[in-house]
């Protein structure tokens, strides 16, 4: 049971792999290891976002870090693994633009992972397509696959765009933001969910893709006299 | 990688920092010993009970336990006028028991069972367990290991909606 979530991370891994195998061209060197990298990253500084958040010491029971189903704080960890991209491809951003798609992707793969979690059902619905639970007879909206098959969509698109610096890297945070925007409201949730940091990726997303030529210019050099 | 480690062990020192430590041993010294109830004893408490209820079964030595408590916590906060939120504490001993109580200020009522006869009487496995019931102490539904949000959300929305 513990380790269905397990099983949802290989597959978000498996997405990756995947869409770099389709996605190829201007890939920055092991490009699979750096968005596990990030992802860990983001996962790691998450959790310890969530734990401070709830008055725990994190360094009072170190393991419970590890302990990621008791919650992860989504904008701390995305802010982490958007940091760990980034910043070893610095002055290369057609490198963290290849990545994007796939990066998107792999959250396409993690949402799709409801499956082996059997977590995949939101709010109550009547629609054809919505599915009940083993032990229940209300059904609901898919919302997980839901989510994962916008953002399977979404990495298309990201991968069809061009490559003015940052546009793709823009546009995928912004659409994965989106996803969650907008799915937000159809997951069952105790606190409603950080709608408001998700409206927030999509503008920074946007900003960042209209910006991105020149947030990435680089200083002009003297002109020898 | 190497880097990736180091800046993780960094942060994790920084934000530890930052924060409060669990300041318990007063609060817990003050704190009853948790009445301790037979398997017959809690099945009849449950079926006394008129409204839909939690059970989440823990221990203070259960490290996926202190993860969960501050949700259990929230949920007690935002749902404890609708369903009776109630712990049972297995495997432990009083003060332990009272210390996490205090450390996590989980409010609503807890029993003892050292014998773990009240998990093992609904059939769930390891600890924690959370049990879901409808009115009067039917099972609705039972998850093992640690709760995670949704879950939680979604099973209590399956209680006040009676499915």
């Amino acid at each position: 049971m513990e380790f269905t979530l397990l099983w949802a991370a290989l597959t978000a891994i498996a997405s990756m792999w995947v869409g770099l195998r389709i996605w190829d061209d201007r890939l920055p060197d092991r490009p699979l290891d750096r968005l596990i990298g990030a992802s860990v990253l983001g996962l790691f500084v998450g959790r310890i976002a969530a734990m401070l958040s709830q008055g725990i010491n994190p360094l009072a029971n170190p393991a419970d870090i590890i302990i990621v189903r008791g919650g992860v704080a989504a904008p701390a960890a995305t802010l982490a693994a958007l940091a760990a991209i980034f910043w070893p491809e610095r002055d290369n951003p057609s490198a963290v633009d290849a990545l994007a798609p796939a990066a998107v992707l792999g959250l396409a793969g993690w949402h799709a992972g409801c499956l082996w979690r059997g977590a995949c059902l939101g709010a109550a619905s009547d629609l054809p397509w919505a599915w009940s639970g083993p032990t229940s007879e209300i059904t609901r909206h898919p919302i997980e696959v839901y989510a994962a098959i916008a953002l399977i969509a979404g990495a298309w698109l990201v991968s069809r765009l061009g490559w003015r610096p940052l546009l793709r890297t823009g546009t995928a945070l912004g659409l994965a933001s989106l996803v969650r925007l907008v799915t937000e409201p159809l997951r069952p949730t105790l606190s409603g969910g950080p709608i408001g940091w998700y409206a927030a990726g999509v503008v920074v997303g946007l900003f960042i893709a209209v910006l991105g030529p020149r947030l990435t210019r680089k200083p002009r050099t003297p002109v020898p006299t | 990688m190497k880097r990736l480690l180091i800046l993780m062990a960094v942060l994790t020192i920084v934000v530890a920092a930052c924060s409060n430590g669990g300041d318990t041993d007063a609060n817990a010294g003050q704190r009853e010993d948790l009445p301790a109830m037979t398997a017959d004893e809690f099945e009849a408490h449950l079926a006394s009970i008129d409204r839909p209820a939690v059970v989440n079964v823990w221990a203070s030595w259960c490290l996926p336990c202190r993860s969960e408590a501050p949700l259990l916590n929230e949920a007690f906060a935002e749902y404890g006028d609708q369903i009776e939120f109630i712990g049972v504490d297995v495997q432990d001993n009083q003060a332990d028991a009272k210390e996490f109580l205090a450390e996590f200020g989980l409010d609503f009522d807890h029993f003892f069972d050292r014998n773990r006869q009240i998990p093992n009487r609904y059939g769930g496995i390891g600890t924690p367990i959370t049990f879901f019931f409808g009115p009067n102490g039917e099972l609705v539904n039972t998850h093992n290991g640690v709760v995670d949000e949704r879950t939680l959300a979604l099973n209590i929305d399956e209680l006040l909606a009676g499915g």
